[in-house]
């Protein structure tokens, strides 16, 4: 826990504004973090509860395998998301001048790439396990001197791993949309649907316990399901974002309104005619080029600096843009640029 | 676009009311299968109804002092050794008689698999090879080993026949058998 003393209270005495690279945060984004790093230690530090009490009761049971698979690479996200913001904390340099914000990308993809691994590996264990008609035996255990079956064990542990999450992916979810961070994100949508590989694999221990043998593999295969899903999910959205595909919305969704703001706000400019930009989500913040063609005489350079002043100021997410002036628009660096943007229908060749 | 998102959204939620309506179901179809929480865990395959006041089907294979056989095997086979007389105990608590086969460790290990036999005993220790193919018991005794590392001794099971599994490892623990 030192580590949210350190990032979020050290400059208490005389205030320092938090930064992203050269990006200073609003106070509501600089508390959304301090949330944010809180919140990911509180899921580490539940994790590592949920890890232990699941692996001491796991057995030979198939869906507690899973499981256990699933909580431990539930710390990916909180901790790609912890190294990543320590990364991107760095200003940009000679060597990376566009800054370390695709540290973001760059966990994203790694915790994505775990996922689809491991759920692929649990999906061809539990299944073959199905098909071999493997029945899973479940005995007793001792628990300060009691004799216990351990299938009651397996579902406890197993319920006390499936509300916290919740609570968390709930708490995070609106930061992650503040922040606009996208490993967060991941991670609260994880959270959120968590409670139902904890459902499906009490119920796969109780069918072992009602004399269903195939239950245990069932409620694995469906475990090990829904982690192959979060990771195809994961990878696509993480590879969507590093091949500088046009800003969207945290959640991959929607085009991000921020890019038909930069546009309105050019063309809105006195002395321009037209005007069209390029936006991409660097992690956290956009990068802006813009493009205008001015009405007659080329702008002079304070029109110009005050364009570009203007894009600043709508939003901290933009921090580093350019505005170039040219004689018209490059149809070469802006493909298809207007259609879609002002919700005209989109285009064939990217509309998905 | 809105649209399609939209459409996502409800799609998703209706996932979510689909997969809770099957977990719903599955639990009240489990709630209907056992009287009450006495009978779980069951035996998919009712080992322990068909033993109780019936026979068990015990195999055994040389490995003294937990189990030896007679010269000559003889018939009916009447082994000895400290497994056999626990064997012995917990057919009795059960009302059932015990009715031995003897063989080797793959032999009986293979029988156990296919249901043609529900215990083989063998001074197995719960480092057996054979944890893959047969539900091994909780360890119920611990000696020291030839080098001195402790050997934990268990008894192996039909895999799964958890009902069946749970009575035989309640009674061993039950015996102050230690080492």
């Amino acid at each position: 826990m030192s580590d949210v003393g350190q990032q979020g209270g050290r400059q208490d005495g005389r205030r320092e504004p938090t930064r992203f690279g050269h990006t200073e945060l609003p106070r509501e984004q600089e508390e959304a973090l301090r949330r944010a790093v809180r919140l990911a230690w509180v899921t580490i530090g539940f994790l590592v509860t949920a890890v232990v009490a699941v692996y001491v009761t796991m057995g030979s049971s198939q869906a507690m395998k899973a499981a256990w698979a699933e909580d431990l690479l539930s710390f990916i996200p909180p901790i790609s998301f912890l190294v990543a913001l320590h990364l991107t904390r760095k200003p940009p340099s000679p060597r990376h001048p566009y800054g370390h914000h695709r540290s973001i990308g760059v966990g994203h993809l790694v915790a994505g790439t775990s996922l689809v691994i491991m759920g692929t590996f649990l999906v061809w264990d539990s299944g073959s396990g199905l098909l071999k008609a493997e029945h899973p035996p479940i005995g007793v255990m001792e628990v300060g001197g009691h004799v216990v079956w351990s299938g009651w064990l397996m579902i406890a542990a197993l319920a006390y791993t499936a509300v916290p999450p919740v609570l968390l992916g709930r708490a995070k979810m609106p930061l992650a949309e503040k922040l606009h961070d996208r490993v967060l994100y991941a991670d609260a949508d994880m959270n959120k649907a968590d409670w139902m590989t904890a459902v499906g694999g009490i119920v796969g221990i109780v069918g072992v316990g009602v004399g269903w043998w195939w239950a245990d593999a069932a409620a694995a295969l469906f475990i090990s399901g829904s982690i192959l899903r979060d990771g195809v999910g994961n990878v696509r959205t993480a590879v969507t974002a590093l091949m500088d595909a046009r800003a969207t919305t945290v959640d991959g969704k929607e085009v991000h309104p921020l890019v038909g703001r930069v546009d309105a706000l050019l063309r809105g400019l006195p002395w321009v005619a037209e005007a069209g930009s390029r936006v991409r989500d660097e992690g956290h913040v956009f990068h802006v080029e813009g493009f205008v063609v001015p009405i007659g005489a080329p702008p002079s350079l304070e029109e110009l600096a005050q364009a570009r002043d203007a894009l600043v100021a709508l939003d901290w997410k933009v921090q580093d843009a350019v505005v170039v002036p040219c004689a018209e628009l490059p149809d070469e660096l802006l493909p298809g640029v207007g259609d879609e943007r002002e919700d005209a229908p989109a285009r064939g060749h990217d509309a998905g | 676009m809105r649209g399609r998102d939209h459409d996502t959204l409800t799609l998703r939620r209706r996932t979510h009311l689909a997969a809770i309506a099957a977990l719903v179901a599955v639990a009240l179809t489990a709630g209907c299968q056992v009287d009450s929480l006495a009978d779980i865990p069951a035996d998919p395959r009712g080992t322990l109804d068909r033993v109780e006041g019936g026979f068990l089907r015990v195999g055994v294979s040389p490995n003294p002092p937990w189990t030896d056989l007679p010269e000559g095997l003889g018939d009916p086979l009447r082994p000895s050794g400290r497994e056999v007389e626990l064997v012995e105990d917990f057919a009795e608590s059960l009302d059932a008689e015990v009715v031995w086969a003897a063989g080797s460790e793959e032999e009986l290990l293979g029988d156990l698999e296919t249901g043609a036999l529900d215990v083989v005993v063998g001074g197995l220790t719960a480092r057996s090879p054979w944890a893959s193919h047969a539900a091994l018991t909780r360890p119920y005794a611990s000696v020291p080993g030839e080098k001195g590392e402790e050997e934990l001794h268990v008894m192996a099971t039909p895999m799964g026949e958890n009902a069946f599994l749970v009575a035989l490892e309640r009674f061993l623990l039950a015996q102050d058998v230690g080492g």
